[in-house]
């Protein structure tokens, strides 16, 4: 019966996987994966839509990586797995990606995943994403059979791996999205129809999301879960409460303080930060270089020692975050913690802004305004008046600007009517997909949100970070982001504070936590349920 | 006739001479008979006094970090009321901040007062076309839910203290509008507003100076509570965290902390309680005015 075989061979894999998390960590061992049940995540982010071909964002990317496969997977060392592809060639010049999809995939409506299906994803997103460097190099995909597809690119693009899997290449299907609608607004949007491991079900925007497993899914015997809940909540107080309360087995992103520290004296309930890796939510703040006092390099240095990271991260966030020492996170194989780290030393600032020219008179040097995104108190506001009243302390009148809401604040921040801000963004895997766009002078772009909004030019810079979106070889690769990170840590367009406290809290029933560099932004094909 | 006739008092030479009290003092001495209200201006001249001349007692920055964030109250001398979640002394918040707070709720007050006179007496005063227009917009402002309102006009500006106390006095006129249009309908048709007009006085010399005088107890007794009502109000916007992060005020300090007040009651309840203090003592006064102004419950 294949009912009876696909319990048996879910126990063997279960089994396995029961076996590394124990190596893992202390998540509980639990013997076997149950099939059956009913996971409830619980959010407080709400998707305008399902389909993460056309729309970036949490809000998003968690259902739409369960409705859609993507070509690869990643697992937690940051190797790519197969997944839509069961094999996947590049060649020796890194000009051709050659992808074997398998044969057995489905879309939800029976029909087959075929290579024409992934080359119109491809063009799909390349056109509608808003991660531009994620498939700009692309300059076409040839389907020579219904199951290959090989990717020409203008140079090599290492980054296109990573770009291949999570929410950033759903393989959506060309017979539904591509019948001339456009694709932004297309009806199959909110309805998505995808070949993941789960289906669609409902989308009441700003309730819920359910959706149901795909009996046709293509890897035999999973998903394990019967259903899946999105549950929307108002404010992550309540959310909270919901967990602790146990009315939800999940929550993700999750990151004030005091929510974590509330959620990790309940017994029942695990919290990590593991599954963050690839996002690298890094919180910083950004200096408007075109400012006169603060196109001085040396002024962006003395306003970096009057700023403690750690009062931030241990007093500020009680220990829930960690210090970011640069442009990329922690987690990341190109991260290097060698870079200039301007420990607290207001002495050293003072000195500083003296020798640049601006002497204390009457108690202040220069006035300064601070902007920060509203909402999220804990990670931007808060640290902004910190900042401010230790500004203070060095002799410079930092006014916190407030904004009503998050446009009033992108407006500013994106017409460059800003001297300095809070901002938080995010690393998105690679970083030719989340970093580049910081630095490269090229991306000076008014009146487009994390863009290159500090106006920082360094031609070293943009050489580096050319050269790295085009190395092949991982080490040299390596070389050239270790170089930029130590060339912006010194010039400081931006002084990097902390990453944010993203975890995850799941009930101890919860088994095979998605805990890969892409967390809950993944396929669940693997979760099940204990009871 | 030309002239004016003098008409002397008669005199009566061995009669005592008739005590007339002046109304202030006569409003006065009614005021201090009223316990409460004695009891309110003993408490806003405690909070005047602590908002004044407190910053120079206690000098401490209310923008300094100057202990661990969120220390209770007690832990240690120098911090008697505790601090906030960036470190900051809860007491040199509530001393500093009482100044914007005290300063939002009266130039509110203020502007709630002069907009509803001028709208009131115009139309109190002419009737008929002007009163038709000037109450139709009265009822428009009456109909806007006041927060959401204010919020909307903070918004779309900074939020600076300024602009909420403007935010404050454009939705909250309507009242003092409606009353000093009921007072002046009533006055209008009295004697000496008359005698007024006979003697050849110009409107305006008849709106400002002849039945306005007359209008006012009522005025003053609700221009008070609106004191209270526009601290109130400063404290409601900071709460939904629309205030200046630049100047300290109670009502800053209760947003800013609002969630914090599960772990940390000291930060958001002890600003409370000087709001508290301040709008019970100006409500006191308030009653008490109206007390000693309103002749009919004089008696009493």
């Amino acid at each position: 019966m294949t009912f009876g075989r696909k319990l048996l061979s879910a126990t063997a894999l279960a089994m396995v996987f029961a076996g590394a998390t124990a190596i893992g960590g202390p998540a509980p061992a639990q013997a076997e994966a149950k099939a059956g049940g009913t996971l409830v995540i619980g959010s407080t982010q709400k998707p305008r839509h399902l389909n993460p071909a056309v729309q970036s964002g949490i809000a998003t990317a968690v259902p739409g990586t369960q409705l859609f496969a993507t070509p690869l997977r990643f697992d937690a060392n940051w190797k790519p797995q197969p997944y839509l592809a069961e094999k996947w060639e590049v060649s020796d010049n890194g000009l051709d990606i050659t992808l074997h999809l398998r044969k057995n995939a489905t879309f939800h409506d029976g029909k087959p995943v075929t290579s024409e299906d992934l080359a119109f994803s491809l063009e799909t997103v390349k056109a509608n994403h808003p991660f531009k460097t994620m498939f700009a190099p692309v300059t076409s995909v040839e389907t020579p059979d219904a199951h290959t597809a090989i990717i020409h690119l203008a140079h090599p693009h290492p980054a296109i791996l990573l770009a291949m899997s999570s929410a950033l290449l759903p393989v959506i299907p060309k017979h539904v999205y591509g019948d001339g609608q456009d694709l932004k607004t297309h009806p199959a949007n909110s309805a998505p129809v995808g070949s993941g491991p789960f289906r669609f079900v409902e989308f009441n925007p700003g309730e819920n999301v359910i959706l149901e497993k795909n009996p046709d899914y293509f890897i035999e015997g999973r998903p394990y879960l019967d259903k899946i809940i999105i549950k929307n909540y108002k404010d992550t107080t309540s959310l909270t409460l919901a967990m602790d309360k146990g009315e939800i087995d999940m929550y993700p992103f999750l990151e004030g303080a005091r929510n974590i520290n509330r959620l990790k004296e309940n017994k029942d309930l695990t919290v990590t930060s593991d599954g963050y890796a690839a996002v690298g939510p890094i919180n910083w703040l950004a200096f408007n270089t075109k400012r006169e006092i603060l196109a001085k390099k040396e002024v962006r240095q003395a306003i970096a020692y009057a700023v403690d990271r750690n009062f931030i991260t241990k007093a500020l966030h009680a220990g829930a975050s960690t210090i970011a020492t640069g442009p990329i996170t922690p987690a990341s194989p190109f991260y290097t913690v060698d870079v200039a780290k301007y420990d607290l030393d207001l002495d050293k600032s003072k000195a500083m802004l003296d020798a640049a020219g601006y002497p204390e008179k009457d108690g202040a040097r220069f006035s300064l305004t601070i902007d920060y995104i509203p909402g999220g108190d804990e990670q931007q506001k808060n640290v902004a008046e910190y900042i401010a009243s230790q500004l203070k302390k060095i002799g410079i009148d930092l006014q916190v600007r407030a904004a009503p809401d998050f446009p009033t604040w992108a407006k500013r921040v994106s017409s460059h009517d800003f001297d300095l801000t809070m901002d938080i963004v995010f690393n998105w895997g690679d970083p030719v997909i989340g970093v580049h766009r910081t630095y490269l002078s090229t991306n000076i772009i008014e009146g487009v949100i994390w863009s290159n909004t500090q106006s920082y030019a360094n031609s070293e810079v943009d050489k580096l970070l050319d050269a790295a979106a085009k190395e092949p070889d991982e080490a040299k690769r390596k070389a050239d982001y270790v170089a930029f990170q130590k060339i912006v840590a010194d010039d400081l367009p931006i002084y990097w504070l902390n990453l944010l406290p993203y975890h995850t809290a799941y009930s101890n029933r919860v088994g095979n936590p998605p805990l890969t560099i892409w967390g809950t932004m993944a396929p669940m094909d693997e979760v099940y349920l204990n009871n | 006739m030309t002239g004016t006739e003098q008409v002397a008092a008669p005199e009566e030479p061995g009669a005592a001479p008739l005590k007339v009290e002046s109304p202030i003092r006569e409003a006065w001495r009614m005021f201090l008979r009223n316990g409460s209200a004695i009891a309110g201006l003993v408490l806003l001249i405690g909070v005047i006094l602590v908002t004044f001349i407190g910053p120079q007692v206690y000098p401490v920055d209310p923008f300094e970090i100057v202990w661990a964030p969120l220390t209770p109250p007690g832990v240690d001398a120098s911090i008697p009321f505790g601090t906030d979640y960036l470190g900051r002394d809860v007491l040199a918040g509530i001393i500093h901040g009482g100044r914007a707070t005290l300063a939002v709720g009266a130039s509110a007050a203020i502007l709630t007062v002069l907009i509803g006179i001028v709208v009131g007496a115009l139309a109190g005063f002419y009737g008929g076309f002007v009163d038709e227009i000037l109450m139709r917009l009265t009822e428009f402002f009456q109909v806007l839910p006041p927060l959401l309102f204010a919020m909307v006009l903070v918004a779309l500006f900074t939020p600076t203290l300024t602009t909420v106390a403007v935010a404050i006095g454009v939705v909250s006129w309507t009242q003092t509008a409606r009353l000093t249009r009921a007072e002046f309908l009533k006055l209008k048709q009295l004697e000496y507003v008359t005698a007024a007009r006979a003697i050849g006085s110009r409107n305006g010399r008849i709106i400002w100076r002849v039945i306005l005088p007359n209008a006012l107890p009522p005025l003053i007794v609700s221009a008070t509570l609106i004191i209270g009502v526009a601290i109130l109000f400063e404290a409601g916007l900071s709460f939904l965290g629309l205030s200046d992060p630049n100047v300290m005020s109670w009502g800053l300090m209760i947003g800013s902390s609002r969630s914090y007040i599960i772990d940390s009651w000291w930060a958001v309840t002890l600003p409370g309680a000087a709001i508290f203090i301040t709008v019970l003592s100006v409500s006191l006064i308030g009653d008490g005015l109206n007390d000693a102004l309103n002749p009919k419950l004089r008696e009493r």
